[in-house]
């Protein structure tokens, strides 16, 4: 291999890279709009049902209950709460009337006034009448002989929710090196197409120093994007070389997926095509940590997963190298197996 | 123009479209992004907490918490495949319902219920279920409401869920998508490699390949249009009418493709164009999205007059009438446009 052959090959990918304007303004948008949005979404998590209160007496079981996930608010007036609750202020109002204690206690039923602005949910609408009937079976003393036993399943994290934009971490690390992928395989494609690798190949430079050549011109724009973003979106403050890491071994994975797709790719449609669809299976596990539950264990068997729990688990949760390197050693033999794979697929092509 | 030419050039391109990657993609994309947005935002991004139960002995409290709006409720059948569901996040809360639970809350003697609560659950999810289920035993046991309740609706404003609010991008998507890029990818290669200018060099003109490129963008994109409202169950009391705004959308949505494959030398520059202009195209649907956006905005785009009557016959259940204005100004567009291409084309063949 030539060092010297290998960098200018290098240059002249990246230079041609960024020619393609298609490619080129993607990225650079891609790059923009993933921190715009990352900023421009909820920085906590609102965990709390918050109730607009109108109580000439207040019942001691609202002020008791009043705490986890339910807020209580007095508002001096019906009118008063039904203008906040109209200015959207609150989830719903609950307004009391005067004589509740005393129909309470003379075993009478008071009328009690919910107020919704009309584009609440139906279920927060449902959801306050059951809290408002359960309130007023305990203020009854009405009690049921049903005793539960609670075990929170994995780490507790109320009043320490993590926000979306955190969770999308992982999805925009995969989204950038998948990105590159695509570009990266259209760049090899367009030189199949063109014949510019048969040429190069008449000259010197050796297959060696073109795989080479494109192998650091790949991971080098997925890695370093990604890290980008990834820094700028708070990623790297706990477990900073854990996520590198991965972010590393990630890039050197998709670039051998890029190899695949180019030998795979006949012209420029259909390395988008392939690239598209690889794109859309290995973007699945960013959503398994966006919204959990969604995906099951077969999540496991996408490559991207461990990328996406890596970066998921040491950056939002600080989890060390003790319980990471698991998936760390399955994408090394991931990005390794895809990086040989796509390196013998290619090959053959050019020969 | 020969209508028999224009036969021979339309067979051919329903023959050799489906092969090219932009004719798959145009079927697939739109399928695979409507049932993608219906997962995330009709299942996921719901604000209904969700309750996991594992009955042990035919517990009536199952249908109650099924008929009970504010809450998701899903049935496993052991205690292990609820424990998994709970800490995978599938469900926020999973309760065991013991053999004899429903004779022991009717006979008011004291019965246990396990509950597993997923670490993540929010503070206001947690805190709707326990009342939910509480209130629920309490009418299992019965035992009678305390207290009357009325609701009040405060504002003109409609909850309009998120699979509703998206449906106009999906529809929209799946017009343009296939419309628009099949006709515009297709002239392009065809000027490309030269036998666009062969073709016109024989009695065929002009006119006659790129009528027959944009009939076939007009029947992809009205079957697409149709089928994402099968899909989504979206067909409305009129469905002649909305058939009717499908196939003028899909002419402005070929007229486009047409408008942009005589503009554009290469696939590449057209979708880098595509990229930055195509927030012209879609700016109607991301303003209907966001009802904090002033709705009149969205009619200075020309797709508004798709969307619009879309959503006023599927969701608003509107007639001819009703949509009567802004159906001629879309006809007027597609008739504006399809004087745009003759004077595009005239120029074309000059070069």
């Amino acid at each position: 291999m030539n060092p010297g052959i290998i960098r200018a090959l290098a240059a002249k990918d990246i230079a041609l890279f960024f020619r393609n304007r298609f490619f080129a303004l993607i990225t650079i948008l891609g790059i923009v709009l993933y921190i715009v949005i990352y900023f421009v979404m909820p920085s906590a998590v609102d965990e709390s049902l918050e109730i607009g209160l109108h109580a000439p007496v207040l019942p001691p079981v609202f002020e008791q209950l009043s705490g986890e996930g339910l807020v209580f608010e007095q508002i001096e007036s019906v009118e008063a709460l039904a203008d906040a609750v109209a200015d959207g202020d609150y989830a719903a109002g609950v307004a009391l009337p005067d004589d509740i204690m005393e129909k309470f206690e003379a075993g009478q039923k008071p009328l009690v006034t919910l107020y919704f602005r009309g584009d609440v949910a139906e279920e927060v609408q449902d959801a306050v009448e059951v809290l408002i009937r359960e309130l007023s079976y305990l203020q009854t003393g009405q009690s049921l002989a049903v005793e539960t036993t609670t075990e929170v399943l994995g780490t507790d994290m109320l009043g320490e929710q993590i926000p979306l934009r955190d969770r999308m971490r992982p999805l925009f690390a995969v989204f950038i090196v998948l990105f590159e992928m695509m570009g990266l395989a259209s760049l090899i494609t367009e030189e199949v197409e063109h014949g510019t690798i048969r040429a190069l190949l008449l000259t010197p430079t050796t297959v060696q120093d073109l795989f080479a050549a494109k192998g650091l011109v790949g991971v080098s724009m997925a890695f370093g994007q990604a890290l980008l973003v990834v820094a700028i979106v708070g990623g790297l403050e706990t477990q900073p070389l854990i996520v590198v890491t991965t972010l590393l071994l990630g890039a050197v994975f998709v670039t051998g997926l890029a190899f695949l797709i180019a030998s795979l790719a006949r012209d420029m449609m259909s390395a988008m095509g392939w690239g598209t669809v690889t794109m859309i299976i290995l973007v699945v596990p960013a959503f398994s940590v966006m919204f959990p539950g969604a995906t099951s264990t077969w999540a496991k068997f996408i490559p991207s997963y461990y990328m996406v729990e890596t970066v998921y688990q040491a950056s939002c949760f600080g989890v060390g190298w003790a319980d990471l390197w698991q998936n760390l050693a399955i994408l090394l033999g991931l990005g390794f197996a895809a990086m040989c794979a796509g390196i013998i697929v290619l090959r053959r092509k050019f020969q | 123009m020969s209508l028999n030419r224009l036969g021979i050039l339309l067979r051919k391109e329903l023959w050799q479209g489906p092969k090219s990657f932009i004719f798959i993609w145009g079927i697939a994309g739109p399928i695979a992004i409507s049932l993608v947005i219906s997962l995330v935002f009709g299942t996921l991004f719901s604000q209904e907490p969700r309750l996991g139960i594992a009955d042990q002995g035919g517990s009536e409290l199952v249908a109650l918490t099924r008929s009970v709006d504010s809450i998701a409720t899903r049935e496993y059948a052991t205690v292990a495949q609820l424990k998994q569901a709970t800490e995978n996040g599938a469900v926020d809360m999973g309760i065991v319902l013991p053999e004899g639970f429903d004779d022991a809350v009717s006979a008011g003697e004291p019965t246990e219920i396990t509950a597993y609560v997923w670490g993540e659950s929010l503070a206001k999810n947690r805190m709707v279920l326990a009342i939910t289920i509480s209130d629920l035993t309490r009418e299992l046991s019965g035992q009678q409401t305390p207290i009357d309740i009325e609701s009040v609706t405060l504002g003109d404003e409609t909850n309009i869920p998120w699979t509703d609010r998206l449906l106009p991008l999906i529809v929209l998507m799946a017009v343009f998508f296939a419309g628009m890029t099949l006709p515009a990818t297709s002239i392009i290669t065809e000027r490309q490699q030269g036998t666009l200018q062969a073709l016109v060099v024989t009695p065929t003109t002009l006119e006659d390949v790129i009528l027959s490129k944009a009939l076939v963008g007009v029947g992809l994109s009205l079957c697409m249009g149709v089928l994402i409202l099968v899909i989504n169950q979206a067909f409305g009391a009129q469905p002649l009418l909305l058939v009717l705004v499908l196939a003028l959308g899909s002419i402005m949505a070929a007229e486009v493709g047409v408008l942009l494959g005589t503009i554009f030398k290469d696939v590449t520059t057209m979708f880098a164009a595509v990229k930055s202009l195509g927030i012209l195209l879609f700016a109607p649907v991301l303003i209907y999205l966001f009802p904090q956006i002033p709705q009149w905005v969205g009619q200075l785009f020309p797709t508004y007059y798709i969307v619009q009557p879309i959503v006023d016959i599927s969701q608003q259940g509107a007639g001819w009438a009703d949509i009567a204005t802004n159906v001629s100004i879309l006809a007027a567009l597609d008739v504006v446009l399809a004087g745009v291409l003759v004077y595009l084309v005239a120029r074309l063949k000059q070069r």
